[in-house]
């Protein structure tokens, strides 16, 4: 797992090019100590990256199993602890009917991190394969769906979420749906852009000349080369859909109370603003901190390793 | 919430009414006083009234609509009831029913006959005059007036028209015994409009009327603000304010704060004089940063939750019963609501004339509420929820976001219930909604509650020849409703009003929890803020101390 | 130039026209049946009649083939005419038109904050000798990229008017009520000014021509505001028209955050009541900005460096 950001950038898959700005590199065969050194090295020059890798994995942990990190109900309080600031024993303080803020925000990554993931997968899903057919295909189909694409661009994201919203109705789920919907047109643009590439390098051209099927040709040259800068792209994505996936559950059509989703999180604390500042105050930590997380990590994938080697 | 003005009840003679009144208000204000601990009156008067200045006043939510007689949510009450002027006022201390636009009044033996005579020399804002016809012109269009005027329309229950005698004299006519009706003239509700507004459709009604009332409109921004400005040469206020000419006051601004973090935080900074709907979090820091909290209990329906009683689930008078037997009601009280509330001990509030005492059947019984369940063929499922035939026992209660302490309280229930096996989903609509879900039927259960002085609310809301928002099937309760609002024997109508708290009960047609408290802050500069007698805040006495 | 502009032209009009489309295809034909939507939502609350729920759907011209209904609300589209909304039953342009001001107000400080603050920051970390100051500032915008925007204004509200007792918390009475909100929708956009200026500048930093101008003897800070920057302006600028729909779509969260009135709290409003007309016609505004900003920005470009409409032309 602590090879995650390395593996992307495989010996054998070419860098993203020009999309990124990387350099291409020729893979040399390196024996596995230098591998593990090399590694060790790279991390140890960036202890940001390290905290950042470490603090996402936490919250991961805290979106699969919550109660590892937080035994106790998030649902359930002692009305007489209400609205204690954060201590010892409760180190996020606690809510207005006596249960565990930091518990609660565990809880809550659950829910806000699967909306989030549900909406960065219907982005790369839906916006992959328009920009893969525009790519793969070109001509009409290309310009097409790349005019749709320009379109989705030129409305902002969250007022396209917001049309979904009113279509679709409140619930995590949508707002999931509404947000990666307004994601397609990055992962779209981008997927285009690999798949483009790809088709005109040297080797594709040779498969297609001795005769390869075309979806031989997707599945074993075009997917597997554009698959690495949309995945950086995915993770950035990630970042931008944590914050679009709160501001709308802050708005109020996520989950209804007593969902501890992190928008809502904020938006309850409102009420207790002026004088329990913690309420707000802590959810808003824990999403500015993975954001900011999510964000290192994308700048590393995004040829940062590839630079160092 | 959803809140009526209060009725006292109307006396046939008039004065066997006032004695009534007088010892059923007494023990109305007793209670309160004790609650509160506060009278109606801000507290240390600084001198003489000064006048001049602005009062900024935050309130929590804006209901959408201005006009008095179609309002419903106290935070916008506040600022229409300025607008407007009534027949009659009601002393919040004794709950007697005074004078004010009508001097004298008189009704026949069955109560179905008002004769009122008019002041002289008032105006509207518009420079028209008040008198008999436009009175008339006022309680004939109530009836032309759409569902949102059902407080209106339930004041003036069996009107029948009215006769001008004179330009100062008019008589109202019921086909049916009214006793509500004096009461209901003291309301905002019934509080008169100049005969350009009555012209004007519901809607137009809604961004603003002409009243004759100490403050004219002076802008309405939709969940913005209302401003209101000092109605220049105004000299007919009621005789129970401390004064009966032009307001104090220049102007008075409502500014719409939802959150009340927001509101606490803007007095405490002196960004406003006034706030509403004061959350108990925020009670110590505001005492010791020198604000007055005023405080009166609400008489009418307590905060609790309602059935629509046309769904599935809800419709089972068991699942009512455990779900009142798993609500603790001191904790909801304890954790949420300001230290004045006290827990519901019947269908009406404490402070309601004829309520009766049902302490006993709104105790916290947990053993009781699965047993209850059990009997009825509920059985827990893995994840403690409880289910029958294959549905679960879970169904949805909305809530209006108009005020700090409905979410937290629902949260809590939600938690309190769970424990007997009881899922309840909060479902949260905005005020500007209410009326839409109430018709719709869209909804498993209601949180509100709903301010009156008079028993007769029950009719209101639980009648099913009225709007019957709650489904409720025709029955017997039915009968004890219509009874009491023609019973013009106050003995007779205890006793029925009575036999209809009883019979709801029984079937658990409601589930009372809490007891409203209105608390206000005042800053250090606002004087004079008095409560009517329905716990909602008159201006015209109100001044700042310094601008 | 000539075929530039009305090639840049052409694809605007093509994008609105498409935004349009988007917007009809996702409101009006997804589930729901937008008629009792609408009729829960008005009529003073009465319930309504099959007759009203059929003179309902005539009205909004529901009772034709969606074909028809799209080309009918596209003609009128193009005629101004946004459709009325179903909360108020006001015209879509009125409302649109009533609630822009107080939101135009917030954007444009936003945009100027923006502006300020990340052309400062990109000067500042570009200028600097200090490594770490350098790595401090640069490190600055990706934080401020990270912070949720509504989180932002809660915790300025708290800092600025309930600590410091400054600024007024919320609402829309004076010029000092804009401060906070614009500060609060302009710190991303400003983050976003700071990176692409940042990176512009040390590019530029590295021309010829700068090592020419140092070497004719030119001081630090003259090369830095007189020479590079003119010319890392011109990448700056691309953003600007994709920063003017943002900033207007981040009033949604400003506005509700410091209860102020504007297109933000109008399309919220809107969204809760499903008042579709007023959903699509506050989208297909944002689209026409959006588009409007960067025509203009396209338009601009050649005037600044005449290499493109050479290209263009060409």
């Amino acid at each position: 797992m602590t090879e995650l950001l390395p593996l992307l950038r495989e010996p054998g898959r070419e860098p993203a090019g020009e999309a990124t700005g990387a350099t291409a590199v020729v893979p040399v065969p390196l024996t596995g100590r230098e591998r593990a050194r090399r590694v060790a090295r790279f991390y140890a020059n960036r202890p940001g990256l390290v905290v950042s890798v470490l603090y996402v994995l936490l919250v991961l942990c805290a979106a699969v199993v919550p109660s590892v990190l937080a035994g106790g109900d998030p649902l359930t309080g002692v009305s007489a602890d209400r609205l204690r600031p954060p201590s010892a024993t409760h180190v996020f303080g606690t809510d207005y009917l006596g249960r565990d803020l930091y518990t609660r925000v565990v809880h809550g990554a659950s829910l806000s991190l699967r909306a989030t993931v549900l909406a960065v997968a219907v982005g790369l899903l839906v916006g992959g394969l328009i920009g893969l057919l525009a790519g793969f295909i070109g001509r009409w189909v290309d310009e097409g769906l790349m005019r749709f694409v320009d379109t989705l661009l030129a409305i902002p994201p969250i007022l396209l979420s917001l049309s979904l919203i009113t279509a679709l109705g409140y619930g995590t789920t949508k707002v999931a749906i509404a947000v990666g919907v307004a994601s397609v047109a990055s992962f779209a643009r981008v997927m285009r852009a690999e798949t483009m590439r790809v088709r005109r390098a040297t080797y594709v051209e040779a498969a297609r000349s001795v005769g390869t099927r075309w979806y031989t040709t997707l599945r074993r040259h075009v997917l597997p080369n554009a698959a690495g800068p949309v995945l950086v792209l995915a993770v950035l994505e990630f970042g931008l859909a944590i914050l679009q996936v709160s501001a709308l559950s802050f708005l109020g059509y996520g989950a209804p109370p007593p969902a501890p989703e992190w928008g809502a999180l904020i938006a309850e604390g409102r009420n207790y603003l002026a004088n329990s500042w913690w309420l707000c105050a802590m959810p808003g930590f824990a999403i500015a901190a993975t954001v900011l997380a999510v964000n290192r990590i994308s700048r590393a994938l995004d040829g940062e390793w590839a630079r160092f080697r | 919430m959803f809140s009526v003005q209060s009725t006292r009840r109307a006396p046939l003679a008039v004065l066997a009414g006032l004695v009534l009144a007088a010892s059923l208000a007494l023990s109305g204000c007793g209670s309160g006083g004790a609650a509160g601990g506060s009278g109606p009156d801000t507290a240390a008067p600084a001198g003489p009234p000064r006048p001049g200045g602005t009062l900024r006043f935050a309130v929590s939510s804006d209901q959408g609509c201005l006009d008095p007689q179609q309002v419903t949510s106290n935070d916008t009450i506040y600022a229409a009831r300025q607008l407007v002027d009534s027949l009659t006022d009601q002393d919040p201390a004794t709950g007697r029913i005074t004078p004010w636009l009508a001097t004298t009044w008189q009704s026949n033996a069955d109560a179905t006959a008002y004769t009122f005579t008019l002041r002289t020399g008032v105006t509207f804002s518009d420079g028209s005059p008040l008198t008999a016809a436009v009175v008339r012109d006022n309680f004939d269009k109530v009836a032309q007036l759409g569902a949102r005027a059902l407080l209106a329309k339930g004041y003036l229950a069996g009107y029948a028209g009215a006769t001008v005698t004179s330009p100062t004299q008019l008589t109202v006519h019921f086909s049916t015994p009214n006793v509500q009706f004096l009461q209901g003239t003291s309301t905002f509700t019934l509080g008169l409009l100049a005969p350009a507004s009555l012209a004007r459709s519901d809607d137009e009604r809604c961004q603003g009327v002409i009243g004759s009332g100490p403050f004219v409109l002076g802008g309405y921004v939709k969940n913005q603000s209302i401003t209101l400005t000092k109605r220049a040469g105004y000299h007919w206020g009621s005789p129970l304010w401390a004064h009966d000419g032009e307001a104090y006051l220049d102007g008075v601004e409502f500014r719409v704060v939802p959150e009340s973090g927001v509101r606490t935080g803007s007095l405490q900074s002196g960004e406003v004089d006034a706030i509403g709907s004061i959350g108990q979090q925020d009670e110590q820091p505001l005492s010791s940063a020198g604000i007055q909290l005023l405080a009166r209990a609400n008489p009418g329906l307590p905060f609790g939750i309602s059935f629509n009683e046309a769904k599935p689930i809800v419709s089972d008078p068991a699942v009512r019963k455990a779900l009142s037997l798993a609500i603790n009601r001191p904790e909801v009280v304890s954790a949420v609501f300001t230290s004045q509330t006290k827990p519901a001990t019947g269908v009406l509030s404490s402070t309601t004339p004829d309520y009766a005492n049902a302490a006993p059947l709104l105790t916290f019984d947990l053993d009781q509420a699965k047993a209850t369940l059990d009997a009825d063929g509920w059985a827990p499922g893995p994840d403690g929820i409880r289910a029958k035939n294959g549905q679960r026992l879970s169904f949805g209660v909305t809530f209006f976001a108009n005020a700090a302490t409905n979410q937290p309280a629902l949260e809590l229930i939600q938690q309190q219930v769970r424990a007997a096996g009881i899922e309840l989903r909060i479902v949260q609509q905005p005020i500007a909604n209410l009326a839409q879900v109430q018709v719709s039927g869209d909804f498993d259960a209601l949180w509100g509650n709903t301010t009156r002085a008079d028993p007769d609310i029950l009719r209101t809301a639980y009648w099913t020849g009225g709007a019957n928002y709650y489904r409720l099937t025709p029955g017997p309760l039915d009968q004890s409703l219509t009874a009491q609002a023609a019973a013009t024997d106050p003995a007779e109508r205890a006793r029925l009003v009575a036999a209809a708290q009883q019979r709801m009960l029984a079937e658990y047609d409601a589930v009372p929890v809490v007891e409203l408290s209105t608390v206000l802050g005042a800053g250090p500069g606002a004087r004079g803020i008095r409560f009517d007698a329905s716990s909602r805040v008159t201006l015209s006495d109100a001044w700042k101390a310094d601008d | 130039m000539g075929t530039y502009l009305v090639r840049r032209f052409g694809l605007a009009v093509g994008v609105l026209w498409a935004a349009f489309t988007v917007s009809f295809v996702v409101l009006w034909l997804l589930p729901g049946d937008p008629v009792e939507v609408m009729a829960s939502g008005g009529l003073d609350g009465e319930p309504a009649t099959p007759q009203q729920l059929a003179a309902l759907r005539a009205r909004y011209g529901l009772d034709k083939p969606p074909w028809q209904q799209y080309t009918d609300r596209l003609w009128a589209a193009l005629h101004g005419d946004l459709g009325t909304s179903i909360q108020s039953g006001r015209g879509v342009r009125t409302e649109i038109a009533a609630a822009l001001p107080p939101t135009a107000q917030i954007a444009l400080a936003g945009l100027v904050f923006a502006v300020v603050f990340g052309a400062g920051l990109a000067l500042l970390a570009t200028y600097t000798r200090l490594p770490w100051l350098r790595q401090l500032l640069l490190a600055l915008p990706s934080l401020a990229v990270s912070l949720p925007t509504f989180w932002v204004g809660l915790m300025l509200v708290q800092l600025f008017s309930f600590h410091l007792r400054l600024l007024p918390s919320v609402g829309a009475r004076g010029p000092e009520s804009v401060i906070l909100p614009a500060v609060t929708l302009g710190l991303p956009a400003g983050a976003l000014v700071a990176q692409v200026l940042a990176k512009s500048l040390s590019q530029a930093l590295d021309e010829p021509y700068i090592v020419t101008a140092r070497a004719k003897g030119v001081g630090r800070a003259a090369i830095h505001l007189r020479h590079a920057l003119r010319n890392a302006t011109i990448p700056a600028l691309t953003v600007l028209g994709y920063l003017v729909g943002n900033l207007l779509a981040g009033a949604v969260v400003v506005e509700t955050v410091f209860n102020r009135p504007g297109l933000g709290r109008l399309t919220v409003a809107a969204v809760s009541v499903q008042d579709i007309p007023v959903v699509q016609g506050v989208v297909v505004f944002a689209a026409t900005v959006f588009v409007l900003a960067n025509l203009l920005v396209d338009l601009l470009y050649p005037l600044l460096d005449p290499r493109i409409a050479a290209g263009a032309t060409a």
